[in-house]
């Protein structure tokens, strides 16, 4: 292990795009795909220049789409090669037929997505909806709230899907913007520290001339359940290997997080708010000053979605009076009319002895931010229903309500 | 940290006379990275094309295959043809999968963490993958010039699927996507795409050649030359599908000659030196297209006037290639000069069987 006088750690004023791009340099990654789309084009162009100058020795290829770049993934993936590849918005979208063989062929390729609204009408905002819709394709996936979070998270992704028991490929998300384009400071590690951490990519049975191997053959419809099958133990099983990394990252680079949720203020609270993603760091701010005036509201964030910590979620919010879910992606014609997190929320908790009232804001649409007065507003609808004992209904738009 | 410099392996060229499919040739590789026992129909043109390919390049050898015939009839989970490593992409995905591994092993290789000869790395797609849903992620991987070879085994349509045109399928081939009726009594209507001219005058940097499973020699020496060139190739093989085309089984190699020979499938190699295309492959003999279709039940449906328009076009390729015509082939392109090809109850008959 490093000891404290020869780690050189460095601290840098860098925003989201540029921390991942970080990521992959200290990642020593072999093969990065590009295609531009806003906003998280200033990762590979980082990228680029890293490679332009030397400081890091991989094969940057300019994809001709998104399809490319996820299939080129695949295909170095497969070869043994540490890959990094990513996306935003209609991007993420455009892809979407390789995220189910990425992850059935087992090949943990690692994908930065900044979030982009979906089309129409072509907005570059932040909105949820591009990564969230390929939640159920078998991709480990959760959201930084800053950052340093989305620095970590890629060196945690890539030592969580490398791992011989989990092989699984990682969408590690960002909110675009909020995250991607505003800067933060970032400690930029040690490379002792990265190489303690994440031992050298090292696939079982990659696509290698002297021990020949057959990828993805044809199966009979009865060769299918066993393997979809393995393909859901593979989630599941990454659990403690997830627990287990976060663990590791601790010790070695001194942050700790929850790999499943972050609360704030949640003690003695009645009312929280359950969100992923950026809109987190502006919640704090909202619930200190509520907490000031003798409102009992706190935090729950999730940070990571695939694998679903169902049972930590249930026994987190069971705590609770009211949960109101802040969805920030679109869930058109859903269970609740609004987005898919809430759907998720009342799952982990229908087992539950105690229930929590549950219903959803949508807020953050279209990459708009969620002001404090917005948190206010919230909160008090939280306090209304924890007052009348029932919810008004399932959705509120936000900004569109009195 | 100083990178390690690439080693590429050379291939020799064979020199037996290339009319000798028939026969024991000592000096074809005794290595077989395709095997016998997997699920193509008898005849298959692109699994001898498979056959004959791999064993050209050898074992260190890396295959892919998008959707197709050659993934699905050959690879059937817990067996599989290929001694060499081999992986399945999607259709789409031809040219960007393989380019990730070209990438994964130039990175690979430099960077020390992969010891060994750069492995010959080949993609296996079909016309349709080829010439309509891959065509950009293959123009991508020859654009980009990765150290790859890039095949299509052209039989004309979609047959995995049940036999569909696409865009390679000859004027007036009858597919389940191209049936002949009363208002379209052709079938096809349109000519095909010249996909490997494509390939060529868009990246001129690749060599880029045409073949044919009627000439194996010639076939197994252009792979040869493809997996020599540092950088992309792009290869386009003439593959009959017995299914589809509804040919007499043992024809497969008869058809990949008369192919040729008519005209309908022109032989060239594209210089990516010289910036030149090289003409002079000759067939033995040259046929009028007829001779060609009359074996085929896909093309029983057609007037004379469709056979000379594509007599017609057949003319315009040997013109392209710069061979003198001979009269009877200008003949021929005259409807005036050609019957039909079948009763229209016989044709149905023939579609019957699709």
């Amino acid at each position: 292990m490093a000891t404290a006088t020869d780690v050189k750690k460095r601290m840098v004023r860098i925003n989201g795009c540029v921390a991942s791009a970080q990521a992959a340099k200290y990642a020593d990654v072999d093969v990065i795909a590009a295609y531009p789309i806003r906003p998280y084009t200033a990762t590979m162009m980082a990228l680029a220049q890293m490679v332009a100058n030397g400081e890091l020795d991989a094969e940057y290829i300019v994809a001709d789409s998104e399809h490319s770049q996820l299939s080129i993934s695949h295909g170095a993936s497969s070869s043994g090669a540490r890959v990094f590849t990513g996306s935003s918005g209609v991007g993420v979208q455009f892809a979407y037929e390789l995220y189910s063989p990425i992850s059935g062929s087992r090949m943990p390729v690692q994908m930065m997505i900044a979030d982009r609204t979906l089309d129409p009408p072509g907005d570059f905002g932040s909105e949820h909806t591009d990564a969230l819709s390929t939640r159920d394709m078998g991709w480990i996936m959760g959201w930084s709230c800053d950052a340093q979070e989305a620095f970590d998270n890629h060196l945690i992704a890539y030592r969580i899907g490398e791992d011989p028991r989990v092989l699984l490929p990682q969408m590690v998300c960002q909110d675009g913007f909020f995250v991607s384009h505003i800067t933060g400071d970032v400690e930029l590690p040690d490379t002792g520290q990265v190489k303690e951490f994440l031992p050298p990519y090292k696939h079982p049975y990659p696509l290698d001339p002297r021990h020949p191997v057959s990828h993805g053959p044809q199966i009979m419809p009865e060769q299918g359940p066993p393997l979809q099958l393995e393909r859901a133990r593979a989630m599941e099983e990454s659990m403690p290997v997830i627990e287990q990394v976060h663990e590791e990252f601790a010790k070695i680079f001194g942050r700790k997080y929850d790999p499943w949720v972050e609360e704030f203020m949640t003690d003695g609270a009645d009312v929280v708010f359950f969100l992923q993603g950026a809109h987190a760091v502006t919640a704090k701010f909202a619930i200190q000053h509520m907490r000031d005036r003798g409102m009992k509201v706190g935090m729950v964030r999730l940070r990571t979605i695939r694998p679903y910590p169902t049972d930590r979620v249930r026994e987190v919010l069971s705590k609770f009076k009211v949960v109101g879910v802040i969805e920030t992606n679109m869930g058109l014609g859903s269970p609740s009319s609004g987005g898919v997190l809430y759907s998720e929320v009342c799952a982990a908790l229908y087992e539950s002895q105690h229930k929590p009232l549950v219903f959803s804001f949508m807020a953050g649409m279209g990459g708009e931010a969620i002001v404090l007065k917005e948190f206010y507003w919230m909160t008090e609808k939280m306090l209304e229903v924890q007052k009348r004992g029932k919810i008004e209904k399932r959705t509120h738009w936000v900004g569109f309500e009195h | 940290m100083p990178t390690i410099e690439v080693q590429r392996q050379l291939l020799p060229i064979l020199t037996s006379p290339n009319q000798g499919a028939r026969f024991f040739n000592p000096e074809l590789p005794s290595s077989e990275p395709f095997v016998p026992g997997h699920r193509t129909c008898a005849g298959c043109g692109p699994s001898i094309q498979y056959r004959m390919t791999s064993k050209a390049a050898g074992d260190n050898t890396i295959l892919v295959g998008p959707t197709g015939c050659m993934y699905v009839a050959n690879s059937s989970y817990l067996c599989t043809p290929y001694n060499v490593p081999w992986a399945h992409t999607q259709i789409g995905s031809a040219g960007s999968f393989t380019a990730g591994v070209a990438a994964a092993y130039e990175a690979m290789i430099r960077k020390g963490k992969w010891k060994g000869k750069f492995p010959n790395i080949i993609c296996e797609a079909g016309d349709g993958s080829a010439s309509d849903i891959g065509l950009a992620s293959i123009s991508g991987a020859l654009y980009r010039n990765h150290d790859c070879l890039i095949i299509c085994y052209d039989n004309e349509q979609y047959a995995n699927t049940g036999i569909q045109a696409s865009s390679r399928t000859p004027y007036g081939g009858m597919t389940t996507f191209s049936p002949p009726g009363p208002e379209v009594p052709e079938g096809k209507k349109l000519f095909p795409k010249d996909l490997a001219r494509m390939m060529a005058a868009g990246h001129p940097h690749c060599y880029v050649a045409t073949a044919s499973v009627g000439y194996p020699i010639d076939l197994m020496n252009k792979v040869r030359k493809g997996l020599n060139n540092k950088g992309a190739s792009y290869l386009m093989v003439y593959t009959p599908c017995q299914k589809g085309f509804v040919y007499e089984t043992p024809r497969s190699i008869d058809l990949g000659r008369l192919v040729v020979e008519c005209g309908l499938y022109p032989m060239w190699e594209w210089n990516p030196e010289k910036r030149s295309y090289d003409y002079s492959f000759r067939p033995q003999t040259m046929r009028p297209v007829s001779e060609y279709l009359k074996l085929q039940g896909r093309f029983g449906h057609l007037h004379a006037e469709h056979i000379a328009k594509l007599q017609k076009f057949a003319n315009e390729q040997w013109r392209m290639m710069g061979v003198e015509l001979p009269e009877a082939l200008i003949q021929a392109a005259d409807a005036k000069n050609l019957v039909n090809m079948a009763a229209a109850a016989e044709a149905q008959a023939v579609a019957e069987t699709l």
